[in-house]
């Protein structure tokens, strides 16, 4: 079983990387499904939990920034779990969704902890150093991998029962919790690009946008659109008064 | 002038930037989210993807440092699209226009194309090639996974290499005529800017209160009824703002994302949240 653990163990970094970088795609259950069963021996197996878990899978992207239940852990624990208890495939999913609840989770915390990493990547740009920047990214990736290839090696070498039971023992509060927050972090974002952007002369233009969005539920496009409108049409006022002032002069210095 | 500020030492605006650097930049940009975290995202992964076009753009050290402390801001856009930014911002730093304007559309662009990504890819590429892999596969056909990865990155790495020679080639164009004023078009591009921040504050922050507050036979949703009655969206508005108010008085980013994860985790045990 170690064997076969830690073959998934390397699958899972590589398609833990996939998931936010690369994007090849190759992290889905789909795909996952054909990987696992070839480990496992069992490929018939793994594609069809594959395509089940991919189908459940499908609506759950990462639409406007919130993460989903993450679909690489979930994939590669319901594909071992279908073909490792020769179980039904649909019951793969049940034994999925609560890992990749929990996984979510844990992404929550790792994108806080990357948090004040950023002060000394803005130290190495004050250098110019661009070596520096290069290892910091690729260092994420390493970490990130890793702890993928960890989450995915446990469950599989001491058997899914076991980390299912202490998967359900975490309590909701808290992973809900994380999740809430996830879902306020962007403001955070917002708040610093508002302190470098912000003056007084443009707040009508951030409250413009808001109601744009809020009460027309307009598209962002759209919003972009008219907010390109309203600035092309001050471009012009500011452009056409300042070439005026500049024609009278000229015609001062004739008389 | 106030914008000398933000402007280069090296004033040279020659055309350096080849299908090269623009190339090594459309695979560097695998890397986006590699650093990604709460405080600015997808920044350092964006400084790492642009370093190619900026290496050879600024000879000098200190414009080098200067351009890069500006990319090391927060940004965050859809993953796949992100090229096409990048073009327009190489165009933009080989003209050396001054950072307000750069930032400026930086911050115009990532907005719009984040949610035409999540149509494009999340609703629609991806369900599609998806579907069409998983129909085979759930039959135990081997292909299905092949076909959908083949299907799939075929549009993936065709949008990205076309969006990133188009992003630089409109960039350019763009730039020759604008450079003259180039004072109103950093105020413009801050218009475009601080107006999708608005949107992207109403669209991208999820933060409600589902308590449903009951006063003798009569149950009042809290969020439903007294909350979007009076402005929908205020809750993310004014966390926002709160966040805003605390940054200008010296909170760091890091305590802020401390504090919204233990306000989420409290929240939600309590029943607030």
């Amino acid at each position: 079983m170690f064997g076969e653990a830690l073959l998934i163990a390397i699958w899972a970094f590589i398609a833990g990387i996939d998931l936010f970088d690369g994007l090849t795609h190759i992290h889905r259950p789909l795909v996952t499904g054909l990987v696992v069963g070839l480990i496992l021996g069992d490929l018939q197996t793994g594609l069809i939990t594959g395509a089940t878990l991919e189908l459940v899978w499908m609506g759950m992207v990462p639409l406007a920034g919130a993460q989903p239940p993450n679909v690489v852990i979930g994939g590669i624990i319901g594909c071992a779990f279908a073909i490792l208890t020769q179980q039904d495939p649909k019951l793969a999913v049940g034994v999925a969704v609560p890992f990749a609840v929990a996984v979510q989770g844990a992404i929550t915390l790792m994108f806080t902890i990357f948090s004040p990493i950023m002060h000394k990547a803005d130290i190495y740009a004050e250098n110019a150093d661009t070596k520096a920047i290069a290892r910091i990214n690729y260092m994420g990736m390493l970490f990130l991998g890793l702890f993928y290839a960890l989450i995915a090696f446990l469950p599989i070498y001491y058997g899914a029962d076991l980390a299912k039971s202490v998967v359900s023992s975490l309590p909701q509060w808290f992973i809900g919790g994380l999740s809430v927050a996830g879902g306020m972090m962007p403001a955070i974002g917002f708040a610093m690009l508002l302190k470098i952007m912000y003056k007084r002369e443009y707040a009508m233009f951030l409250i413009t946008g808001f109601i744009l969005a809020t009460y027309l539920k307009l598209p962002l496009l759209a919003v972009a659109i008219i907010a390109v409108c309203v600035a092309g049409y001050d471009y012009y006022i500011n452009k056409n008064n300042t070439d005026k002032p500049a024609k009278r002069e000229v015609r001062s210095h004739g008389i | 002038m106030e914008s000398n500020i933000e402007t280069y030492q090296d004033p040279s605006t020659d055309k350096v930037i080849t299908k090269k650097e623009l190339n090594r930049m459309v695979w560097r940009s695998l890397f986006l989210q590699a650093s990604f975290n709460y405080e600015r995202m997808q920044a350092c992964g964006w400084l790492y993807s642009m370093i190619p076009a900026l290496e050879k753009i600024h000879k000098n050290k200190q414009d080098l440092a200067k351009s890069m402390k500006m990319h090391m801001e927060f940004f965050n856009t859809h993953p796949f699209l992100v090229t096409f930014i990048m073009g327009i911002v190489a165009a933009m730093e080989e003209n050396k226009e001054d950072q307000e304007t750069i930032r400026g559309i930086k911050v115009a662009t990532m907005g719009p194309l984040g949610g035409i990504g999540d149509a494009m890819f999340w609703l629609t590429a991806l369900p599609i090639t998806a579907g069409i892999g998983a129909s085979l596969a759930i039959d135990g056909n081997i292909l299905g996974p092949i076909i959908f990865l083949v299907l799939f990155n075929i549009i993936h790495f065709g949008l990205r290499f076309g969006l990133m020679s188009y992003g630089y080639n409109t960039g350019v164009r763009a730039m020759q005529s604008l450079k003259e004023n180039t004072k109103y078009v950093s105020r413009a591009a801050n218009i475009v800017g601080l107006t999708v921040i608005g949107a992207l504050i109403a669209s991208y922050i999820s933060l409600k209160i589902p308590l449903v507050v009951t006063a003798g036979q009569a149950k009042v949703a809290l969020q439903a009824d007294v909350l979007d009655k009076v402005l929908p969206n205020m809750l993310p508005f004014g966390y926002t703002i709160l966040m805003y108010y605390l940054l200008n008085k010296n909170f760091s980013p890091v305590k802020l994302i401390l504090v919204t994860v233990i306000i989420g985790i409290v929240g939600k045990l309590v029943g607030f949240l």
